[in-house]
């Protein structure tokens, strides 16, 4: 077990709570035009569900300068009638604290299962701090099943624009979901229930020197639970609906942490996945409604640029591991026009099965690997934008369902290759 | 009988005597010679397997070294190419010894220098290979970054990167072989610069219009943006 030496405050306010029945977390860097109403959302869904239990929030922080941590602490629901509230209402504890380790979401994550650990908590949930669309009802929905389902991982489903997601979609939930047979519709969702005693399994694992200390935690949460074999289901929470993501972060950054650390996964539970021969559903909680989502603007002409300069250009870094036949599809692919544009799914997995064996077999520098691979997301990204310009929700789910089939399909090639 | 003696057997008999003097020392040399011949391939065949168990190929792999010697046309690992360098200096160590035993001044005076000048080449050998691997790295780091910023002239900055890197780390062992030092030294830095003055030429007056619309388009926010979500 971890042992960790909290800053004396923050030591002193443990042991003034000594034991916790529920945390809730909130990672943080510089949001402080969302943050308070996450912190009220938080605050009124402790009141409303869960008033005879004690509950601690807990804001880690990676040393915003705009008062995220000020807002926090000042920030407190004044009026709980408004949430239909009558009841009498245990105080709660609130905790804000800068992490520690390096910059990133699962150094904020860390510091908060610490903190779990420390006050034995027996459940826990981790939100963001950017969310506009929270309710109290998301702190029901992650911590209920966990306190009452027995549940130790809740992850969530949530409605999301068809162009919201796409690493998501494109990647992370169809190889997730065909390596270790669990279908998680939103594994790297970012907002998550779990148990004490996951919390404390996952401050035994040595991880936090690597991507997991990035945008690697979630997919690193997600995997670790279900390939522990703890139990895992989902929560409905309705439409995920966040403040814009900083446009200045780098999208080949960004897609680099996120599939370096599936693709680090494979490795630790080599064991686990390719015994997996078929996926299957997890239960759902939450009562299921139809939402409106804000457009969301796309520009695919750009998109198709950046896809055919990665293929005039990196297409000799791409010839050492992927077959010929992808090869050639992506010459001719890189002077398609936007209508004639498509990249089929076969083409898709097949990238990026081929990347996965090319980095379990280290045929090059792991971050010039996956650093490539962004041009052709952003092909396969366009692709789908074109493929769904017309379609409805439901038809969207399918096309992705779709996905999920082919990259179950050809697992067995990738076991073969991985040998 | 005299002219015959002066004429033709003194000189054999002091060249078989010189013969006699000088077959020890050459005796000495060839054992030397193959002792280290021996020595060399036994050393590589133990360094080889020492490297191979302290893990020295799993590093390299981790680096990104073993991917650069791939791309720089060696096809044998890290740890064979080090045992294979370090046997071959031991044979020319030995050779260079084996003739200093022959006791020739003439070869003890030019083996002298050989011995001091030996440092240097070793430390050239040594920089102008990182220097290429480096190269070839940075290059490739380069190129992909400028990729994946959407640079159109992403080759060129690679190429920029990679030879920079190249050709300073040639400068370098120029200067440690002593060849031209100053020239060299001035050599790369007019070339160096001038190289740089022309980009910057180029890139002013070629790109003006490019500069112009781009920041138009910055400035009054005409290229339509995406607003994707990727996570």
């Amino acid at each position: 077990m971890a042992n960790f030496n909290f800053r004396k405050e923050i030591q002193e306010r443990i042991d003034e709570i000594k034991e916790a029945d529920i945390i809730v977390g909130i990672p943080s860097y510089n949001n402080a035009r969302t943050i308070g109403h996450v912190v009220r959302a938080v605050q009124a869904g402790f009141a409303k569900y869960f008033p005879d239990k004690k509950c601690v929030l807990v804001n880690s922080d990676g040393g915003s300068t705009d008062g995220t941590m000020d807002i926090v602490q000042n920030t407190t629901v004044e009026d709980f009638q408004s949430v239909l509230l009558s009841h009498s209402v245990s105080p709660f504890f609130k905790l804000a604290t800068p992490y520690h380790g390096i910059p990133g979401k699962g150094s904020a994550f860390r510091t908060i299962f610490e903190i779990a650990d420390a006050v034995n908590a027996k459940a826990c949930a981790v939100v963001d701090s950017d969310l506009r669309s929270i309710t109290p009802e998301w702190i029901e929905l992650l911590i209920k099943p966990v306190i009452e389902g027995d549940f130790d991982y809740v992850a969530p489903l949530y409605h999301r624009h068809k162009y919201d997601g796409t690493i998501t979609n494109s990647i992370v939930y169809p190889l997730s979901r065909a390596l270790y047979g669990k279908r998680i519709r939103q594994p790297i969702g970012g907002d998550f229930g779990f148990s004490g005693r996951l919390a404390k399994f996952y401050l035994t694992k040595d991880v936090w020197e690597t991507d997991v200390a990035r945008y690697g935690i979630d997919i690193w949460m997600t995997t670790t639970a279900i390939a522990n074999n703890f139990r895992v289901c989902q929560s409905f929470l309705g439409a995920k609906i966040h403040d814009p993501k900083d446009p200045g972060a780098d999208l080949s950054a960004m897609l680099y942490q996120v599939v370096s650390a599936t693709f680090d996964l494979m490795e630790t539970y080599a064991h686990s996945w390719k015994n997996i021969k078929v996926s299957g559903p997890v239960p759902v909680f939450g009562f299921q409604y139809a939402v409106g989502l804000e457009p969301v603007s796309v520009n695919i002409e750009r998109m198709l640029e950046r896809f055919s300069l990665g293929v005039r250009e990196l297409k000799d870094i791409w010839k050492e591991f992927l077959p010929q036949e992808i090869i050639a599809f992506l010459d001719k692919a890189g002077d398609l026009k936007k209508e004639e544009f498509n990249m089929p799914e076969e083409v898709w997995v097949e990238i990026i099965y081929s990347f996965a064996v090319a980095a379990h077999k280290k045929i090059m520098n792991r971050e010039h690997l996956l650093k490539s691979l962004t041009p052709l997301y952003i092909g396969r990204t366009a692709s789908f934008v074109i493929e769904a310009w017309d379609s409805g929700a439901q038809e969207v789910e399918e096309k992705i369902e779709r996905l999920c089939r082919v990259f179950e399909e050809k697992k067995g090639v990738l076991a073969e290759k991985w040998e | 009988m005299n002219i015959y003696e002066s004429a033709i057997t003194e000189p054999f008999q002091k060249f078989y005597e010189k013969v006699i003097q000088f077959l020890p020392n050459l005796l000495t040399s060839v054992f030397i010679l193959i002792g280290g011949i021996a020595a060399g391939f036994l050393l590589k065949g133990l360094l080889s397997r020492l490297f191979r168990a302290v893990g020295l190929d799993r590093v390299s792999e981790r680096s990104g070294a073993a991917e650069l010697l791939k791309k720089g046309g060696f096809k044998d690992t890290l740890s064979v190419l080090l045992a294979r360098l370090i046997g071959w200096i031991t044979v020319v160590i030995f050779a260079v010894i084996s003739m200093s035993a022959l006791n020739v001044p003439a070869f003890e005076r030019l083996f002298e220098r050989f011995f001091l000048y030996l440092p240097n080449i070793f430390v050239a050998g040594l920089t102008l290979l990182f220097g290429y691997l480096l190269s070839n790295f940075f290059g490739r780091t380069a190129l992909i970054a400028s990729v994946n910023a959407g640079a159109m002239l992403s080759s060129l900055i690679g190429r920029f990167v990679k030879y920079t890197i190249f050709i300073f780390s040639a400068t370098m062992a120029l200067e440690q072989l002593g060849i031209g030092k100053e020239t060299v030294v001035i050599a790369f830095a007019i070339v160096f610069g001038g190289v740089v003055l022309a980009l910057a030429i180029a890139f002013g007056l070629g790109g003006r219009d490019i500069a112009k619309d781009y920041l138009e388009k910055k400035i009054r926010c005409e290229e339509k943006k995406d607003e994707i979500s990727h996570l």
